[in-house]
């Protein structure tokens, strides 16, 4: 085995699993506090990448670029909550309602997204994604550092606001016992919009950095919300870090399952994962067995 | 009495036989109905708003030209180039709609529907799909675009004569249309005089090609053929560029789209197609270049000819049989085009085999900064 082809491989996994990791971590984070299943979390990421495009090819600074895309996604998160979730759950709030209805406004999104922005390929011509040979058959891009320093520092500030700040640590509380938090006189909605806006801001700088290096279509929103789905039960539901782990391990095997067998098998490789973990270890890597 | 019974049975009966009176006097101008199973969302998305485009012109200038005693009315489904939808709907094209003509694209999804539109003898035309098991898929299954087999014939003597291609390494999309570039590749390259080095497969849903171009720079190829289309055959050539693939990129007619054309990635592409000369051509495909700049501010491409060309056959078939007052049935439309063989087309004279496949020129085209050039055929 050549192990630059094995570097290689894993060198590219980490990229792509750096950026799974950030948009798991932002579903995970909603559906860890709010209990809400919001399949519609790769809209955010469609409509974020997007923005980027049109601010880029506008001719605006990238980081005008990046602040638009960040407030679109939260923004679009936050009417999630406001104007589709809360109005369900009001009445009856079945999981079934709620998955049916953000799986709706996925489709409207991708539909909106195509009439407006044209369906097909749509990416940013960057210098960034572009590799080079940095050693005898290893091509790595700059886009690789911002993406690996991207997450770590996101996850870094993230942790930190969870563990050091009274809205953070009340989401956690949420998270765990909702009704216990009303009885400290706390409002559940707010942070619940809190946790929408948190989470799906998570889902920008991936889209950014994928609008760069893999370009995006209309309906890329699937394929990332497939992905989060399965790192946040490879990670443990719920589990903000399990999430992030299982992100940066579904990269990695995606990638490195190249050395073995047929590039054919390289998304199947998330999925063999995925259902190793429901086989062999159904809590995933950081959850915790409930109590019946 | 006599006579009020007579009056509500005389009114009743008239109710009654209303519908039929309405309908045999509406028979004459009652639409044919044309259907078009394209992608129109997805991620192919792309080429049903360009195939649609083409059929449309048609349509206004069939209408224009009094082609036709009855109208057509446009049926279109979204087919997101899967077969299961387009499944349904041909079902539904078929006996709902009773679409009298049905337009197709993609190898996979023509090849689903083809048994349904041969059981129930409505003509299917394909100008978007090549893969080369669609010329005799049925009677009723047409091709205005010639196929992959075609475009390969003309591709490799070019790549291996003028380019000194010897090594060609093939990235293909997990369907019947990359499969069959494969088994091109395997039996038409070495008789070319050039050598398949490596073959990877990916699912028609990837969107990582990194991994893959660490696994085509190992078989060092002189030259990376993409079977694949859509978004997928762009992020294919960016994530071959972006992890250091800088050999010759080449491609089949599937390429011949904006996205694609627009991407910095794709400079010094090579592909094949149709040949078809818009500028210098006769009366019929000025009119078509010049309308198509006209409504859409842009030139045409061949996908945009090629079901301008498929609608207008229908018309050019239904006009020489109601010329006869005759029937415009499959079977009609289908022996009407077997005595006929050839039709003034955009690009030409279009000649039909007895399989119902339109014979073309091939060219060599290369993208370069942002625009096909010719280079050989």
């Amino acid at each position: 085995m050549d192990p630059m082809l094995v570097l290689q491989l894993l060198l590219g996994g980490l990229q792509n699993g750096a950026l799974y990791a950030l948009t798991a971590a932002g579903f995970a984070l909603i559906f860890g506090a709010t209990k809400v299943f919001h399949v519609a979390h790769g809209a955010a990421f469609t409509l974020a990448g997007y923005v980027f495009i049109y601010a880029w090819n506008a001719g605006w600074h990238a980081a005008i670029g990046v602040a638009a895309a960040l407030a679109v996604a939260v923004l679009f998160g936050i009417g999630m909550e406001r104007f589709v979730y809360r109005p369900i759950q009001r009445h009856e709030g079945s999981f079934f309602t709620v998955f049916v209805a953000a799986f709706g406004v996925s489709i409207v999104v991708q539909n909106l997204v195509g009439m407006v922005a044209g369906r097909g390929f749509a990416s940013v011509d960057s210098s960034l994604s572009q590799g080079v040979e940095v050693l005898p058959e290893l091509f790595l891009a700059p886009v690789f550092w911002v993406a690996i320093g991207t997450a770590i520092l996101l996850f870094v500030a993230l942790t930190l606001f969870l563990s050091r700040t009274h809205a953070g640590v009340a989401l956690r509380a949420l998270a765990q016992n909702p009704d216990l938090l009303r009885a400290y006189g706390l409002s559940s909605s707010r942070l619940s919009i809190l946790a929408f806006a948190l989470g799906s801001a998570l889902v920008a700088p991936p889209a950014v950095l994928m609008a760069m290096t893999i370009g995006l279509n209309e309906a890329i929103g699937n394929h990332v919300m497939l992905l989060s789905m399965a790192a946040t039960m490879v990670g443990g539901i719920g589990s903000l870090r399990g999430a992030a782990v299982a992100g940066v391990l579904l990269g990695v095997a995606e990638s490195l399952v190249l050395l073995v067998l047929d590039t054919q098998w390289a998304e199947a490789a998330s999925f063999l994962v995925l259902f190793g973990f429901i086989l062999f270890r159904p809590t995933g890597l950081f959850g915790v067995v409930a109590a019946k | 009495m006599t006579a009020i019974r007579i009056g509500r049975r005389g009114l009743l009966g008239s109710a009654l036989a209303l519908p039929f009176i309405r309908g045999a006097a509406a028979q004459g101008s009652e639409a044919y109905v044309l259907g078009t199973l394209f992608p129109l969302s997805g991620p192919n998305g792309e080429y049903g708003t360009v195939f649609t485009a083409g059929a449309q012109l048609a349509l206004q200038h069939i209408e224009q030209d009094r082609m036709l005693k009855r109208p057509i009315r446009l049926q279109a489904e979204d087919t997101q180039a899967l077969p299961q939808q387009a499944v349904v709907g041909m079902n539904k094209l078929v006996n709902v709609d009773h679409a009298n003509w049905v337009l197709v694209g993609f190898t996979a999804v023509s090849k689903a529907v083809a048994p349904i539109g041969d059981r129930s003898k409505t003509i299917m035309v394909n100008g978007g799909a090549v893969g080369p098991d669609l010329s005799g898929l049925s009677p009723y299954f047409w091709n205005v675009i010639p196929l992959a087999h075609l475009e390969t014939r003309a591709l490799l003597p070019y790549l291996v004569g003028q380019k000194g291609v010897k090594r060609i390494a093939l990235v293909y999309v997990d369907d019947p249309l990359g499969d069959a570039i494969l088994g091109i590749l395997r039996d038409e390259l070495p008789k070319a005089g050039g050598q398949l080095v490596g073959s990877f497969s990916v699912p028609r849903t990837a969107q990582q090609f990194g991994p893959v171009a660490a696994r085509v720079r190992q078989v060092r190829p002189d030259a990376v053929y993409i079977a694949s289309f859509g978004a997928q055959q762009s992020q294919i050539i960016k994530g071959l560029r972006d992890n250091g693939v800088s050999q010759l990129l080449c491609s089949y007619s599937a390429m011949n789209l904006d996205s694609v054309r627009n991407l910095p990635e794709s400079n010094g592409l090579i592909f094949t197609g149709q040949k078809m000369d818009f500028e210098g051509g006769d009366e019929l495909t000025r009119r078509f270049a010049q309308d198509f700049q006209k409504a859409h501010g842009k030139a045409p491409t061949i996908y945009n000819a090629n079901y301008y060309n498929g609608t207008r056959l229908f018309a050019l078939l239904a006009q020489e049989i109601e010329k006869a007052n005759g029937q415009v049935t499959g079977d009609s439309l289908r022996e009407t085009l077997l005595r006929i063989r050839k039709f003034p087309l955009v690009g030409g004279i279009g000649e039909f085999d007895e399989h119902g496949n339109m014979m073309a020129a091939i060219e060599v085209k290369e993208f370069r900064d942002g625009q096909a050039h010719h280079l050989a055929g």
